[in-house]
């Protein structure tokens, strides 16, 4: 399956994005890394283009945060993209944040599967589980 | 008038600079007192004593001050001029706007020190006053007015270049560019050169600090010496950061010395000094502050073993933020007194590290050279572009990213994928030997960050 990943906005920690690539390879993904310092428009113009069925953002600064409200009303101007399957993860606030309220905010601006400070493995297990649900439906 | 000097005509005219008199700069340099000069401390270095520099730089003139009489306070060798990041992007406006915030609120709104924004005509006050070497520490692409305006300050010791300043800190500035603005800074350097003591040019070795094998530091240092030497500068510092292992440092220091001694050698540049400046540990702090000053105690013992002449310095509050002037004085003195007891050190050396890496670094500078291109900058962008040099986790978009390291039991940095980097094949081979790789992607991975964070 193809993904596209990278960290969104002002955010230059390339160390985990390396690593997010590495492993999602290692688990047979094809993956198309935009790196760090990615704007939202440039996710969905890659997704349309590979015809990814997955896009996995991340950010370490916190500033998701902000971006997070943009993007449903940015996902409805693309055609074609409605079945992507949705994901964030990373450290998801500025400062301090308790997972069970992050988590449920994120899902509202439109993510499927959000991780908020998840262990990397423990991240991209949830993914394939979220995969194999949607395919036995 | 040369196409140079039109240049520098245009970089100067910029609003942000007060009438800049190039025959007064010229006659300043010409006429500066010799201490200023670091090339003349390492040329009469006593005993070979290593010279000690912090980092450092705060917004305001009068915070600059007072950090260097700090640093002078606890016998400071080389003084540091840390840049803010605005300046860095050539944003003066930005720049000078929080310069005001911060002299008018007393509150720093800057991470260093505006130099375009306080002038040559101000600083220079400052460092002839204190009478000691200043070497410029920034991270800036298009330097030009930058480094203009270091030198017109009493600024001899510049650090950078187009590789080493550009694949660490940028995701898209174009590679080819910065080769043509760092052309420009070589050849400002040379010019002065001529009237004193010559300017030092420094290289920034430790990159991303993250995982970089000896063999990439060791290339990217080599090529940018080349860059500047056949610009015609005349001292020229390659540089390397605290890589983990012990042994892997001391191979690393000597094998460093002795290929810039030969390449420089190669293109008739034998007569230029090079010196070796060693960065104490550049990764991931200990949060635990009296584990940071073990850290750092540990660095000046390697700098040591590794024969460097500089060493630069990190402060027991690395991990929680901008150091406070006292930590950074603490941290001077106690290196000076590291290095004072750091007598009888024995002379270690490991042939087979040395032959393994030697063979590396001459294989990938093989083929830079071998590249068609008619310049050696863009040798050496078409080797970054196709990967011939691949420097890991850099976020710059023209970088491969497809080799990978690791760690090995003792520490050393080994390349397990070497991408398009041409490793020739008995050094990947040992390389891997020294590796346990019938582990999955997984655990690698895992390996990999706990490898990057290994000091915490």
């Amino acid at each position: 399956m193809k993904v596209v990943t990278g960290v969104v906005g002002n955010d230059i920690h390339v160390v985990a994005n390396r690593l997010i690539d590495l492993s999602l390879r290692a688990r047979g993904f094809e993956v198309f890394n935009l790196g760090v310092n990615t704007y939202l428009e440039e996710f969905f113009d890659a997704a349309v283009e590979t015809g990814a069925e997955i896009l996995l953002i991340s950010s370490l600064n916190g500033e998701a945060e902000g971006w997070g409200r943009e993007v449903k009303p940015l996902k409805a101007k693309y055609k074609n993209i409605d079945d992507l399957i949705m994901m964030i993860g990373g450290n998801l606030v500025v400062g301090a944040g308790k997972a069970e309220d992050i988590v449920p905010r994120y899902k509202k601006y439109g993510f499927d599967l959000v991780c908020h400070q998840v262990d990397l493995n423990t991240g991209l297990d949830s993914l394939e589980a979220f995969i194999e649900r949607r395919n036995a439906q | 008038m040369s196409l140079l000097q039109e240049e520098r005509e245009i970089i100067l005219g910029n609003e942000y600079v007060d009438a800049f008199d190039f025959a007064e700069v010229a006659e300043f340099v010409k006429n500066a007192n010799k201490e200023l000069f670091i090339s003349h401390h390492f040329k009469n270095k006593t005993g070979n004593k290593m010279l000690v520099q912090p980092r450092g730089g705060f917004p305001t003139y009068k915070q600059q001050y007072a950090l260097y009489e700090f640093f002078v306070e606890a016998n400071v060798d080389v003084l540091p001029l840390t840049i803010d990041s605005n300046t860095r992007l050539n944003d003066y406006g930005t720049a000078k706007k929080m310069l005001r915030l911060s002299e008018e609120n007393d509150m720093d709104m800057l991470n260093g020190y505006p130099l375009i924004t306080h002038g040559y005509r101000t600083t220079r006050k400052m460092i002839t006053h204190f009478n000691k070497p200043v070497s410029l520490r920034h991270g800036t692409p298009d330097a030009r007015l930058l480094i203009e305006t270091a030198i017109a300050s009493g600024i001899f010791d510049i650090e950078g270049g187009p590789i080493t300043y550009l694949l660490p800190y940028s995701k898209n500035f174009p590679l080819d560019k910065a080769f043509l603005y760092w052309k420009y800074v070589e050849r400002v350097c040379a010019n002065y050169s001529e009237l004193n003591e010559p300017i030092n040019r420094e290289s920034f070795g430790p990159l991303t600090a993250t995982l970089v094998p000896p063999s990439i530091t060791i290339v990217i240092q080599l090529l940018e010496m080349l860059l500047s030497l056949e610009e015609g500068v005349k001292s020229f510092s390659v540089s390397f950061a605290q890589q983990g292992s012990m042994i892997q440092d001391v191979v690393t220091g000597a094998v460093l010395k002795k290929l810039a001694k030969y390449y420089a050698g190669k293109i008739d540049c034998a007569d230029a000094a090079i010196h070796l400046v060693y960065h104490q540990w550049m990764g991931a702090f200990p949060t635990n502050k009296d584990y940071a000053e073990q850290l750092i105690n540990v660095s000046t013992v390697i700098a040591s073993m590794v024969g460097a002449d500089k060493i630069i310095t990190k402060t027991r509050e690395e991990a929680t933020g901008i150091p406070t002037k006292e930590a950074n004085a603490k941290t001077v003195a106690n290196t000076q007194y590291s290095l004072r007891i750091l007598n009888g050190l024995p002379n270690i050396v490991d042939e087979e590290e040395e032959e393994i890496l030697t063979l590396e670094v001459k294989a990938i500078m093989e083929a830079v050279f071998n590249d068609p291109a008619d310049t050696l900058w863009r040798q050496v962008f078409n080797s970054i572009k196709n990967g011939t040099i691949d420097v890991p986790f850099s976020p710059h978009i023209i970088n491969h990213n497809e080799m990978i390291t690791v760690r090995d039991a003792h520490k050393n940095i080994r390349i397990i994928e070497r991408g398009n980097v041409p490793i020739p094949d008995r050094c990947y081979e040992y390389e891997k030997s020294q590796c346990d790789l019938a582990k999955d992607t997984t655990s690698i991975v895992n390996d990999i960050v706990h490898d990057i964070g290994i000091m915490q």
